[in-house]
């Protein structure tokens, strides 16, 4: 077994004869180390949580940027190796604002996914042409929040491309154990507050640390006030409400 | 030799225009977009029936004039970019989109410019009549009712006095209505082509008018006129119609 | 193209590509073909002619425009949009061609909002007007025609820029662009001061947009009249020009800013009725 993977896992894009690439694995793997990140959808809007893992005291812990603005309908949140998300996250926004000058309307939630989906497969070698454009896979997944006519809509994507709808959604070191309880606790006509306090809830059973509003970070993208990480009087008050 | 060198101009000269005229106006729930049915180049009729009013999707419908092969290819565009549209974001595009979308389109051919005017009706997202204005390069507006084509200059005074009552006194005690309903614009329509044949020489022979119904509208106003065919499939959502008229065909 | 960016056309590459035609001068081709100045029977008659203006004042940046397209003589629209809303605390004004003014003001939109994602800042008029002008700058002598005025408000409070299809970008005080341009400044230049208070300050652009549609056939129809304030713009409102000439921007009829309107009865061809009796 460990001969075969080894013959096999060099190339990106080499099939093993069991039909894997195991680079695009190994990627999904290094999403496993990232810190934990829910995203929970409700009839009122999309709640993004994240765990700020500051690994020094002396680190600025609001310079962790873990969730991010497509547009004003749309968020993003990631896990991974963030320095990845960079580039998804600013061709997303650039899809966004082409589609809006295209269209003079706003881009679905779908569409924005399935546009950071497109590039995520763009590695590899080219031939003659400049479709690829990486050497290697993407090592972060995403949970892409937004709003559009079809109402609040939460997605998943990983680096082999692949994007799926979610009601609630946990990815990151500790997204086992926070998906179960995200099945436990997610219902239907859960309110937004309710979803603030569940994300942050799931959040603190799966963190090392005890949460506060130094490592924690909320979003969420409303119908009314779109893409917004909560500041820290509002953070403070949902903790101090949990 | 006999060859004496003479001075020769070349030049590359893509365009003929077409003749004929489109106009579209806008109601409270529904349009309508017109086009006569001649093709002519100078004093010479080509056909008597070449269509210049396309619907798009099942509330859209677009009117080209000036050059008939750009017209022709620049709505073949179109529909090939509504369909990827359809594909990649699985809905119609909007009218107001396919308003921005035109834009775009007839922009990219800034420097070596399609000589189309279109003009694009149909029922806005909030179920509003709408038409959208373009000049070739892609500059638009939405309007209420825009004629654009040969008789330019002689319909669009006539519908800025029936439409918009320009230069009309309301009668004391009373106010010009904001929107007309569908008999009097259809009449209304139908007047400006049939003037615009007699005064103008590239308009004439048959004249097609669509009309786009909004969402749960009804039918009424459409009853009594003959020859009425719809074009779409189900009664849910938006409906569109063709009326056929000839025009004079001297 | 394939996939999610196959909608864009041709804004695939980010940034948007032209069909040029296969001669050896594109731009007398396009000359030959839509210049009416040059040739009035030229066949795609490109929308022309404008009076806007701009100035910055202690309350902000007022803009005013008209409304009047022409195609030759032919006024092929009274409704025009010459204020282009770039976004909530930008504007733009259209002269000059009106296609090139709506779509690389709108593309401008683009940038300043990816700017702003980018930046976690929103984008100054001097660097929002300069990205206009380097923009333009690189279709110099291809044919784009656009005169145009950035107004806006950002860390150095009201900015107005002015910023050209030729490559020109000015930052000023007062700009009039357009064909009517000569009247607006004339009303303009007579009447600003930089304390005006908000209503006299509207009062003057309206004037000044009057002037010019009186006196350049190429403007004309309705005014629209625009302010910058710290928050943003604000749609002040459209004023009908015949209107104003009779009447004013107010509701009470007989406060016209037409001169025959104040000399009704007082020139020697139309003596008032008393005098005439004397």
């Amino acid at each position: 077994m460990f001969l075969t993977r080894s013959e096999y896992d060099r190339g990106v894009n080499t099939f093993s004869p069991e039909g894997r690439l195991f680079q695009v694995e190994y990627a999904i793997e290094a999403i496993k180390l990232g810190s934990t990140t829910v995203g929970i959808c409700t009839p009122e809007g999309v709640v993004l949580a994240v765990e700020k893992r500051v690994q020094s005291p002396l680190l600025e812990s609001s310079a962790i940027e873990k969730i991010m603005e497509i547009d004003r309908h749309l968020g993003c949140a990631m896990s991974g190796l963030t320095a990845d998300a960079r580039t998804m996250i600013d061709h997303a926004r650039v899809t966004a604002q082409n589609h809006a000058f295209t269209y003079d309307e706003k881009i679905k939630v779908e569409s924005v996914t399935q546009a950071v989906c497109d590039l995520a497969l763009r590695f590899g070698e080219s031939v003659h042409d400049e479709e690829a454009m990486m050497s290697r896979p993407f090592g972060v997944a995403l949970l892409v929040a937004g709003i559009d006519e079809e109402g609040p809509q939460l997605y998943h994507t990983d680096p082999s491309g692949t994007f799926m709808r979610y009601d609630a959604k946990a990815i990151g070191s500790g997204s086992e154990a926070a998906q179960s309880e995200l099945q436990d606790k997610w219902y239907k006509r859960i309110s937004l507050f309710e979803a603030q306090k569940l994300s942050l809830r799931v959040l603190k059973q799966v963190m090392e640390e005890k949460l506060d509003h130094h490592n924690v970070q909320l979003a969420q993208v409303t119908p009314e006030t779109g893409f917004e990480i909560l500041n820290e009087v509002k953070l403070k008050e949902i903790i101090d409400a949990m | 030799m006999d060859s004496i060198a003479h001075p020769t101009q070349r030049q590359f000269n893509p365009y003929s225009d077409n003749g004929g005229t489109i106009l579209a106006i806008a109601g409270a729930d529904f349009t309508v977009i017109a086009g006569d049915t001649r093709q002519s180049e100078g004093y010479s009729i080509q056909t008597r029936y070449a269509p210049k009013v396309f619907p798009l999707t099942d509330r859209a419908v677009l009117a080209v004039n000036g050059f008939a092969a750009d017209g022709n290819m620049f709505v073949k565009k179109v529909k090939q970019r509504l369909e990827w549209y359809r594909h990649a974001h699985s809905k119609d595009m909007p009218l107001r989109a396919i308003a921005r979308l035109i834009q775009t389109m007839l922009y990219a051919r800034r420097f070596f410019p399609f000589y189309v005017y279109n003009i694009l009706g149909g029922i806005e997202e909030d179920g509003t009549g709408a038409v959208y204005s373009f000049d070739p390069v892609g500059s638009y507006e939405r309007e209420a009712c825009r004629a654009a084509g040969a008789a330019q200059s002689l319909v669009q005074p006539f519908l800025d006095n029936q439409i918009y009552f320009n230069n009309q006194q309301p009668a004391p005690g009373t106010s010009h209505p904001v929107h007309l309903p569908l008999p009097t614009i259809l009449s209304i329509v139908i007047d400006s082509f049939t003037g615009a044949t007699e005064r103008h020489i590239e308009v004439g022979d048959g004249l097609e008018m669509y009309v786009v119904l909004a969402k749960g509208r009804g039918v009424q106003g459409l009853e009594d006129v003959r020859g009425v065919q719809e074009l779409s499939v189900t009664e849910e959502g938006e409906r569109i119609f063709v009326i056929r008229r000839d025009l004079k065909k001297d | 193209m394939w996939g999610s960016q196959a909608g864009f056309g041709s804004l695939v590459k980010g940034v948007p590509s032209f069909v040029i035609p296969s001669v050896p001068d594109p731009a007398a081709f396009l000359r030959l073909h839509t210049d009416d100045h040059a040739d009035p029977s030229c066949k795609i008659k490109i929308q022309h002619g404008t009076t806007t203006l701009a100035f910055r004042y202690q309350g902000g940046v007022i803009v005013a425009v008209d409304s009047r397209a022409t195609a030759g003589s032919y006024v092929a629209s009274g409704t025009v949009k010459k204020v282009i809303e770039i976004n909530p605390y930008l504007l733009g004004t259209m002269a000059g061609g009106a296609a090139d003014c709506q779509y690389w003001e709108t593309y401008l939109g683009v940038h300043c909002r990816l700017h702003e994602l980018r930046n976690r800042e929103r984008i100054s008029v001097s660097a929002a007007s300069k990205y206009l002008s380097n923009l333009v700058y690189s279709y110099k002598g291809m044919g784009l025609s656009m005169g145009t005025m950035i107004c806006g408000w950002d860390k150095t409070g009201p900015a107005l820029f002015y910023v050209d299809s030729d490559g020109t970008r000015l930052k000023g005080n007062i700009f009039s662009v357009g064909s009517g341009s000569t009247f607006a400044y004339g009303v303009l230049d007579q009447e600003y001061r930089w304390d005006l208070p908000d209503e006299e300050a509207q009062e003057l652009a309206r004037r000044s947009i009057y002037a010019a549609g009186h006196r350049d056939a190429f403007s004309g129809n309705t005014c629209n009249l625009y302010q910058v304030k710290e928050d943003g713009w604000q749609f002040i409102g459209n004023y009908d020009i015949t209107k104003l000439h009779y009447d004013g921007p107010g509701e009470a009829p007989g406060n016209g800013y037409g001169y025959d309107i104040r000399v009704e009865g007082q020139t020697s061809t139309d003596l008032p009725a008393t005098a005439g009796q004397a």
